[in-house]
């Protein structure tokens, strides 16, 4: 039978420490991923990861649902890539993905795809973090959590702390400045 | 380049947004008013179309995959949080281990090493009658005698009478690193006793760790050295590796940057090649012409 997070939270709450290891297991991808790509280093990214859920563990007696257990989680995880950012005093640093193996890349490929199509991709890839690097955080977070975590406009205002319009515009504005620098770059590889 | 106008309004930016994500949630008649105006503006047509290409390139961009299961960390760290009476310590324990730098936690291990022959009283010495290293507190009287004893070159007794360790040849009483060997145990005992006094301070827990057995002691400091050990090496290998993958994606990136300039250089040349064999062909006419004229 498969809980809901508001059921696993509840039972986590009276005491049950499998029912949190459920919501761990349901929610550290998306969190490392939102860790991740917005601030852009691997072992902090696992390190935010990991203190978001400690945190979420410790606050969840005072949790009353009054938003859905997903925001909640990340709110603490944005926060705490905020204080990481403020703690480094620079922009998010982008590394290249250290696990991308071209090997295994190309055996997730389609067998069609040559070695020129996957350094493609690669690059592309890069291309696309470092552009996103360059953003000013609030953009970078409004467009990461709706174009990779699904969040609604509602969700992404409440979780800013600010006005439905104003993700729009960060949203417009941040994918203005991606669309630029990645012509840009685009047409610099070339 | 001449720029485009567009007469939406203030709402243009929100508006193409919306439209972009498909946002179920805004006003249907807003999106009807936009679509209307996208038939009928270029701008607003070209910002969507170059928009959903970004958002296409964005949709490349995935994560490393974690070198480890966070959860497996995470779960292991929750089940212990859940059965002690502090969790706050529980909670801070992965984290103050993870951020102490290599050669601080191999100094920690060595200092834990020192205390740990200190709460052994670990009493080492070289004399005529070879190395000895002796533990245990209850023979501490007869230390100095023992020194002088002539139970045999190369033997050593512990607290309890038996052999602890067998010595070598005696080097002489003047051997080189004699008075290494003293400055190490009175290194190790200075260091036992400031364990000692915060041991006094420290709370119920590090009472316990210090009343520990020897083997106890030893397992941990073990324990630790091996740790050490094996992250070393798994930061190492990961290093390689990771050199390993740039190589290997710098060298197939060049091997097709080659391969591309060959083909233009091979194309190149065999267009010329073509050009001078029909310049020739038409000298060969020219000259048979006027040879038969």
């Amino acid at each position: 039978m498969t809980w809901t997070d508001e059921e696993l939270v509840a039972k986590s709450i009276r005491g049950d420490a499998d029912s949190f290891n459920q919501l761990v297991l349901r929610w550290e991808r998306p969190i490392y991923a939102l860790a991740y790509r917005t601030i852009g280093r691997e072992e902090d990214a696992r390190d935010v990861c990991q203190e978001t859920f400690l945190r979420a563990f410790r606050a969840l007696p005072g949790f009353r649902g009054q938003a859905k257990f997903s925001s909640w989680l990340y709110r603490i995880a944005l926060n705490l890539c905020r204080d990481w950012i403020r703690r480094e005093r620079r922009a998010p640093v982008v590394q290249p993905p250290e696990d991308v193996d071209l090997i295994e890349l190309a055996a997730a490929a389609e067998p069609s795809e040559s070695i020129e199509d996957r350094v493609a991709r690669k690059d592309l890839m890069r291309l696309v973090e470092h552009a996103m690097a360059l953003l000013p955080e609030e953009q970078r977070t409004a467009i990461v959590l709706k174009e990779y975590h699904g969040l609604t406009f509602q969700e992404i205002a409440e979780l800013a702390g600010c006005p439905l319009s104003t993700v729009k515009t960060r949203l417009y504005q941040g994918l203005i400045v991606l669309r630029r620098e990645l012509s840009k770059n685009s047409a610099a590889t070339r | 380049m001449t720029e485009l106008s567009c007469g939406y309004g203030d709402d243009r930016d929100g508006a193409i947004v919306a439209f972009l994500y498909d946002d179920a949630e805004g006003d249907p008649a807003d999106r009807a008013r936009f679509e209307t105006h996208l038939q009928t503006c270029a701008r607003c047509r070209a910002d969507v179309a170059a928009l959903r290409g970004v958002r296409a390139q964005l949709a490349r961009w995935s994560p490393p995959e974690p070198s480890f299961a966070v959860v497996s960390r995470q779960s292991s760290v929750i089940g212990r949080q859940s059965s002690v009476t502090n969790p706050q310590s529980a909670i801070r324990n992965p984290q103050w281990w993870r951020d102490i730098p290599a050669w601080a936690q191999v100094a920690a291990a060595l200092l834990f090493l020192g205390v740990s022959a200190g709460v052994a009283n670990l009493d080492i010495r070289y004399d005529r009658n070879g190395l000895s290293m002796t533990t245990g507190w209850s023979t501490r009287a007869d230390g100095a005698g023992r020194a002088r004893g002539s139970d045999g070159a190369g033997r050593a007794r512990g607290s309890d009478g038996s052999d602890v360790a067998q010595g070598f040849s005696p080097a002489g009483q003047d051997a080189p690193w004699r008075a290494d060997l003293a400055a190490l145990e009175r290194q190790l005992k200075t260091e036992f006793r400031s364990a000692q006094v915060s041991a006094m301070t420290a709370p119920a827990q590090t009472v316990r760790a210090a009343s520990a057995t020897d083997a106890d002691v030893t397992r941990r400091v073990r324990a630790l050295v091996e740790d050490s050990e094996k992250r070393q090496q798994r930061e190492l290998a990961l290093r390689i590796a990771g050199l390993l993958r740039d190589v290997n994606a710098q060298r197939q990136s060049d091997l097709v940057k080659i391969d591309r300039t060959l083909g233009v250089v091979q194309n190149s040349v065999g267009i010329e090649v073509m050009k001078n064999r029909q310049q020739l062909n038409q000298m060969d006419l020219l000259y048979r012409a006027s040879q038969r004229q």
